[in-house]
């Protein structure tokens, strides 16, 4: 009985984690997508060339950097705010 | 998935759970739903700092010592206009308060 009801936490617990891993993969290549096709490919041709294509993956790599880098940095901020007492709570 | 799991399916009999497992389970969704948050606010904000950050051809995998620079600030300036915002919607809303009774 313990462990049916351990069994069934556990697989909640893991479905919420895949569901929340697939959401921010999306959000990330949907963004991916929109700003380096933007920078990478000013002018549709018949297929994307040799140098478009290494331009999306370097582009891919430095948006993941830059994503990095706010992701760090908006933390920070967040945990320096709540250390610096009760008036946070609206970020 | 582990093998063992009898929920295939989406099928989770939530009312067998005992009264901790629920307590936990509900704590685990709480805070699974503060990082989802959290992770939607730097999608979004790595959306607007990439526009005002990166705004030469793509040359690198890196980011440039500036363009870096550039949005730790554009994180920072991003809250300080948010606190900016709340505060002063604060401020409308106390003085309001005094007479009419209009949102904005």
């Amino acid at each position: 009985m313990n462990s049916f009801g351990d069994n069934q936490k556990q697989a909640v617990m893991q479905q919420v984690r895949q569901e929340a891993a697939m959401t921010n993969a999306r959000q990330l290549i949907e963004k991916v997508n929109e700003h380096c096709f933007e920078k990478c490919v000013p002018k549709p041709g018949s297929s994307l060339s040799s140098g478009e294509t290494q331009c999306f993956t370097s582009c891919m790599e430095k948006y993941m950097a830059a994503w990095n880098t706010v992701s760090r940095q908006y933390i920070q901020r967040f945990q320096a705010e709540q250390a610096k007492g009760a008036a946070g709570g609206m970020m | 998935m582990d093998s063992n799991s009898s929920m295939d399916g989406g099928n989770i009999d939530l009312s067998k759970l005992s009264d901790t497992d629920k307590k936990e389970l509900q704590q685990f969704i709480v805070n699974e739903s503060q990082k989802a948050r959290i992770q939607g606010t730097i999608h979004a904000l790595t959306d607007t700092c990439w526009k005002k950050c990166i705004t030469g051809a793509i040359r690198s995998n890196k980011l440039d010592k500036s363009e870096e620079t550039c949005a730790q600030n554009c994180v920072d300036r991003w809250v300080d206009g948010t606190y900016t915002i709340v505060q002063h919607l604060d401020k409308l809303r106390t003085k309001g308060a005094a007479g009419s009774r209009e949102m904005f």
